[in-house]
């Protein structure tokens, strides 16, 4: 596209940079950085969806808007949207139409800077446009050009066989797409949420106060929604969309769904802190992105811990939303004799994993996420050590008891001889110092083997 | 000059209490009365029962307040010990409902748990990312008062933050437990009296030899500081029988005539 002052001086798109040159000596070129480019037109389609939800991409250079039902004339709309652009820098073309096609057909070939087309009319709009507002590759539109034909009527009137024939669907699928007479997907940059509320400001707002409110605005009208519905949010995005077309995030998880308006605004309201106004926020739009039903669980009697349900929900949506996210989980077992294995990790609001204990196999209470190697002496291959050095000091081994033999799980992970040393055979000795610590430590490998065994210590005793 | 030699206390006066006390108290003075009332204070007590740890504080461990577990040694950096103490404890406390577990560090044994009487299936594992943030989410679990009680293992913990939270244990009846817990390498610094109404401290010990076999778990355990109550030091059992109660095989510096009647200690909590 040619600015204003570019067209006077009669430069045009398509000119090779001599002939530009020659016309406007003082030219300045900038070799072309596809890249950026498009990242920036994602920008820019991102910060269109303060009008509608949705905003597609038409790379290299063009936008999709579908403002179906945007409040407002479409004239009032495309001249905010005009000015809007217009103050960042960014010169455009607009058509409106029925259909994307007959819009692209406006924006690109026709003449005019905003153009609305009426329903029905795309015909008539079209017929004396050349064969480039179809959106063709060069390929087609030459070879329909050494045919003769020039404009979309002449293309009309040519049987619709004979076209396909020689040159592909695309050329009448493209003539019906921009008549309305097929349809046409477009990919839009969010998929279209079902649950999504929005706010638009007269002013630009930028105070915690005006953010906040404007959360529990929000937070009410979608959870009235919800409720109605009895469902409710797991998963929101609140995006704010700032005068200078960028956009602030906030986005959430729930361990429950969520219908409370209240509570949904204090989970948001919490996260405020990381939005940055800048220059002030035209628009909000809250989406549910995940919705499930209300889980409805059934009360026992004389069962408090039902009770806690919900508060319990509460705790861990806290926890868990705050600036430093944290893991949480509960304990389930998990049938292996390998120790690391044998603790699962739950949800939180799982259901009360049940254990049993079995006291032929003692179990450390602390277990090291990783094996650590020790220098162990032992008089005796097979006996457990007299001695062994961990993190730098010295433990005499006043009592010990094994072995307890504990075989890898030769049914997951590598051959023998790729497998790191503490997968092969353990046998662990639960040891005793001089002191009183009481540690779990195992010797990997059999001796014979092709590795000489090690030591390591696991874990520790209470 | 006869009528100025008055004796005021031939007069017939009010009794001086009521005398002294102001007919009518400044209604914030009043609330925070109310709010510190012993009445109002969880008082349920964890007994030992034993009568030489229970007679140090005053009947049992009272619930609903923060408690400080440390050791010495090696223990100080692995929080073994101390971990298998509070297990212990939790065995005893209110089995219905949750205990949040809060840590840096990932090396806590649910399997491990079983042999103290805790079920594991009652923890609610939260990973912190360092002490602030321990006892943030500490905080946040006693404002809901779900749980019914709340470990975090933390290294330095200043008297402020202790503060806070015994007052939340306090506010929600949520009885709170501090393992004092350092990594590996680190250098306490000076150590700051807490807000902690117990303060323990344990040493693994060695246990009697079951011919070849290590024995049953023991530590000797220094109750250091106990609120309203006396300080003692016991060697304790962990009694590998169905029961896993904790036990005193002897009794150590505990100079004591005789035990404190109960609810000695309910006088005096609360008010720190």
């Amino acid at each position: 596209m040619v600015g204003a002052e570019g067209e006077a001086e009669g430069l045009s798109v398509g000119q090779t940079l001599t002939a530009a040159r020659a016309i406007c000596p003082t030219l300045h070129p900038i070799e072309a950085d596809p890249v950026t480019d498009a990242t920036a037109l994602l920008k820019v389609a991102a910060w269109c969806e303060r009008y509608t939800p949705m905003v597609a991409a038409d790379a290299p250079d063009g936008l999709w808007l579908d403002v179906t039902g945007c409040p407002g004339s479409e004239a009032e709309l495309m001249q905010d949207l005009a000015v809007r652009l217009q103050r960042n820098g960014i010169g455009c073309r607009m058509a409106i139409a029925s259909t994307a096609g007959a819009a692209w057909a406006l924006a690109h070939i026709g003449g005019k800077d905003k153009t609305i087309l009426p329903p029905r009319q795309e015909m008539a709009a079209l017929a004396d446009l050349p064969l480039t507002s179809l959106r063709l590759e060069t390929d087609t539109i030459s070879g329909l050009r050494r045919l003769g034909l020039r404009t979309v009527r002449e293309l009309v009137r040519i049987p619709r066989a004979e076209i396909t024939a020689r040159f592909g669907h695309m050329p009448v699928l493209r003539l019906d797409q921009a008549l309305g007479l097929a349809k046409e997907a477009l990919e839009w940059l969010h998929p279209l949420p079902a649950w999504s509320e929005r706010l638009a400001f007269a002013e630009p707002i930028f105070t915690p106060e005006d953010l906040a409110r404007t959360l529990t605005r929000l937070a009410e009208r979608l959870c009235e929604r919800l409720a109605r519905q009895e469902k409710g949010g797991k998963r929101f995005l609140v995006r704010f969309f700032r005068v200078d077309n960028t956009v602030a995030e906030i986005a959430l998880a729930a361990a429950l769904p969520v219908h409370d308006p209240s509570y949904l605004s204090k989970l948001l309201q919490a996260k405020l802190e990381s939005v940055d106004p800048g220059f002030g926020i035209e628009a909000a739009v809250l989406d549910a992105e995940t919705v499930a039903p209300l889980r409805l669980r059934q009360v026992r009697l004389a069962d408090p811990a039902t009770d806690d349900w919900g508060k319990l929900s509460v705790v861990i949506d806290t926890l868990t939303n705050r600036a430093s996210p944290q893991r949480i989980w509960r304990v389930a077992p998990f049938a292996s004799h390998v120790p690391e294995r044998a603790v699962q990790r739950v949800p939180p609001l799982a259901d009360r994993p049940s254990w049993t204990a079995d006291p032929s196999v003692p179990r450390p209470i602390r277990l090291l996420p990783r094996p650590e190697s020790i220098e162990a002496t032992a008089l005796v291959p097979d006996e457990p050590p007299i001695q062994f050095r961990w993190r730098g000091a010295l433990h005499r081994v006043r009592v010990a008891t094994g072995p307890e033999r504990i075989s890898a799980e030769w049914w997951r992970g590598k051959r023998e001889d790729n497998r790191p040393e503490t997968d092969l055979v353990r046998d662990y000795y639960r040891v005793e110092d001089a002191e009183g610590a009481r540690f779990w430590i195992f010797r990997a490998g059999l001796h014979g083997g092709e590795r000489r065994p090690r030591w390591y210590l696991h874990g520790l005793f209470a | 000059m006869h009528a100025l030699l008055r004796i005021p206390f031939a007069e017939a006066a009010p009794p001086p209490s009521e005398q002294r006390r102001p007919t009518a108290l400044p209604a914030h003075i009043k609330a925070l009365k109310e709010r510190l009332q012993p009445s109002r204070i969880a008082t349920r007590l964890l007994p030992f029962n034993d009568p030489s740890v229970d007679g140090c504080l005053g009947g049992g461990l009272p619930l609903g307040q923060l408690h400080e577990i440390g050791a010495s040694g090696l223990a100080r950096e692995t929080g073994a010990p101390q971990a298998g103490f509070v297990a212990s404890l939790l065995a005893r406390i209110d089995q219905a409902r949750p205990i949040f577990w809060i840590a840096p560090t990932d090396d806590l044994h649910a399997t491990g748990l079983l042999p103290h009487g805790c079920d594991p299936g009652r923890l609610i594992l939260v990973r912190s990312k360092e002490d602030t943030d321990t006892l943030t989410a500490m905080e946040v679990v006693l404002r809901e008062g779900t749980a019914a009680a709340v470990v975090g293992e933390v290294g330095e913990l200043e008297r402020i933050a202790s503060r806070r939270l015994q007052l939340g244990c306090l506010r929600h009846g949520v009885t709170g437990f501090v393992l004092r817990r350092w990594p590996y390498g680190y250098r306490e610094r000076q150590r700051d009296a807490t807000a902690a109404v117990t303060r323990w401290s344990l040493t693994p010990q060695t246990s009697v030899r079951n011919g070849n076999e290590p024995g049953a778990l023991r530590w000797r355990v220094a109750l250091t500081h106990a609120r309203g109550g006396r300080p003692g030091e016991w060697i304790m059992e962990v009694a590998d029988d169905a029961s896993h109660s904790v036990r005193v095989v002897a009794a150590l510096a505990d100079h004591a005539p005789e035990p404190q009647p109960r609810g000695f200690l309910r006088q005096a909590v609360g008010y720190g």
